[in-house]
């Protein structure tokens, strides 16, 4: 596993859409969070009002809720990391590389491996981007606050695997149709549109909540809308409190809808002419 | 001796099409082999499956009496149908990957194979630079990688110019004659007859004859002869007995006998006999050429 690393950095550490894709991830998560928080200062800065704001949403971007907050609005943009790991994967049909490196010696299990290891490495670096975001933003907006650092701790795994289970769809759509822009069209049709309609379908006309058992719907409930939007009045506290309680079903539903996903990645290619 | 590589009934498919049926042959250690058919006549799909990128429908191989796997792969410098590397990145880089995958060579290596395949000058340039030549020079440096004992070279002067293709031509030479096994596919038959110690011949999927290029190709003794008279000349050699058959091109009879039967003394004498002064006589091998296309034409 450590050598299968080791080969995918040399692969990955001078491509320059790698780098590109670092550099804008670090640009967006501090900006769109800047966006909310500079909307959150606006909205309490008046002396009586903004009291009232302040009490009633409390400060999410101090130490626990930043934890939280930043995870659910840096996940917006896990279309940046997905056209990464869908250009990885299609490089290696685009330069025939997926060929070479068996012919090289490695089996078909190691090479899907790799690419396991790639989507690791980058879901591991747009963690620890938002890791610092939320840290930075904890301790820029309330320093007073920073001694509950350690409480919502939890938000850090979650954003990991909502990120590995949606890069692990991307990978697949990219390992299945081997070219980059339609499979980059897929994910986005897909994500933005196709599986939002259908969980809205089953939600109003069905009136069930199949919806839940969706890829993108399962990952996304890990990290349910932010305590200062989801706690005004008793329906919403209700509903907030609600998706909180999901969130270890939602866990399980995940790994599941990953695993699946990686072993149809290891069964296609054990079989499939390369 | 054990054969380096062992193909027992080999047969792949792709949907309607047989691209190959049932080929068997071994690999001798030490050879030049060569696997000659025309477009299409299977030798690429047979190189893929005996390096694990396609899957045969039935029938199996054997390297060094084991069956393929990527430890028996990592022992073989292959280049198979097109130079596969990251374009993003230079030629060290790229051998760096191949090393890293395959375990052969080092550091001092890479640059030992970038010096033969004459890429010192260009190593850190990235590969989307190269020229087809050049590309195709950088994947017989990765084969290279390591001094393998055994390489795989599918069609390894395309896209070379000619002097490119005398290089690799002695290199093949070379590398012969340091005990390395070689297994080549190639449709230059030129080529292939001038490097190649044996050979498999393979159309439509159907392996025509393997072994050793002198048995493949000395299985008929044939004498050009000519005279002034050629029609005089055509009657007497008619009336020769012992020979197969005849075959004329202008002024230049071809007389087919046996293996091991062309009696040129009697043949010469005979013709005198006759009054028929022969200004040429001649016992020919049977080019490669004249063999691929007898066996290849229906």
């Amino acid at each position: 596993m450590l050598s299968l690393i080791k080969i995918e950095w040399l692969k990955i550490k001078k491509y320059p859409a790698f780098w590109w894709m670092l550099g804008i991830v670090a640009l967006t998560y501090p900006s769109i969070n800047l966006m909310f928080l500079k909307v959150y200062e606006d909205i309490t800065k008046g002396k009586e009002t903004g009291a009232i704001a302040k009490m009633l949403l409390g400060n999410p971007y101090a130490f626990p809720e930043t934890w939280h907050t930043v995870a659910f609005f840096s996940s917006f943009f896990i279309i940046l990391p997905a056209i990464l790991v869908i250009m990885l994967v299609t490089n290696e049909y685009n330069y025939r590389t997926h060929r070479q490196n068996i012919i090289d010696g490695w089996s078909r299990k190691d090479f899907i491996t790799s690419k396991l290891c790639d989507v690791l490495i980058v879901t591991t670096i747009i963690t620890l981007s938002y890791t610092i975001v939320a840290i930075g933003y904890g301790s820029y907006t309330d320093s007073k606050n920073f001694y509950r650092w350690s409480e919502q701790l939890q938000y850090i795994p979650l954003f990991f695997l909502q990120t590995f289970a949606q890069l692990s769809i991307a990978f697949l759509l990219g390992y299945l149709i081997k070219k980059a822009f339609i499979a980059l069209g897929v994910f986005l049709f897909y994500y933005l549109i196709l599986e939002n309609i259908a969980v809205s379908w089953f939600k109003y006309q069905v009136k069930n909540d199949i919806g839940r058992f969706f890829p993108f719907e399962a990952s996304d409930r890990l990290i349910p809308v932010p305590a200062f939007i989801g706690n005004f009045g008793q329906d919403m506290k209700a509903g907030y409190q609600k998706a909180l309680d999901a969130i270890p079903m939602h866990i399980g539903l995940t790994i599941v809808i990953t695993v699946i996903i990686w072993v149809i990645c290891y069964k296609v290619h054990s079989k499939r002419d390369l | 001796m054990q054969p380096v590589l062992s193909i027992q009934g080999i047969s792949k498919r792709y949907g309607s099409i047989q691209a190959l049926n049932n080929v068997s042959f071994d690999v001798p250690q030490g050879c030049v082999f060569g696997i000659l058919g025309p477009n299409g006549s299977g030798k690429t799909t047979m190189l893929s499956i005996i390096l694990d990128i396609l899957q045969a429908n039935s029938g199996n191989y054997s390297w060094f009496g084991k069956p393929g796997s990527p430890e028996t792969r990592k022992q073989i410098g292959s280049l198979l149908e097109t130079p596969n590397f990251y374009h993003y990145l230079s030629a060290v880089d790229n051998l760096n990957i191949t090393k890293a995958i395959s375990g052969r060579g080092d550091a001092a290596d890479i640059d030992r194979v970038l010096e033969i395949v004459k890429l010192s000058a260009r190593k850190k340039s990235k590969f989307k630079t190269y020229s087809l030549g050049m590309k195709q020079r950088l994947a017989i440096g990765a084969a290279l990688l390591g001094n393998p004992e055994v390489l795989v070279f599918d069609e390894p002067t395309n896209g070379l110019d000619p002097v490119g293709i005398a290089e690799i031509r002695e290199l093949i030479k070379q590398l012969s004659r340091e005990g390395k096994t070689i297994i080549m596919a190639s449709h230059l038959l030129d080529e292939v007859e001038k490097v190649c110690t044996h050979v498999a011949i393979l159309k439509k999927g159907t392996l025509l004859t393997a072994g050793k290029v002198d048995e493949v190709l000395a299985n008929e003794d044939i004498v050009e002869i000519s005279a002034i008279d050629t029609d005089k000349l055509k009657s007497v050699l008619e009336g020769f007995s012992g020979h197969s058959h005849l075959k004329q091109d202008g002024k230049l009879f071809e007389l087919y006998f046996p293996l091991g039967t062309a009696r040129m003394e009697e043949l010469n004498r005979h013709c005198f006999e006759q009054g028929v002064t022969l200004n040429q006589l001649l016992l020919k091998k049977k080019s490669l050429e004249t063999k691929f296309f007898e066996l290849t034409n229906d």
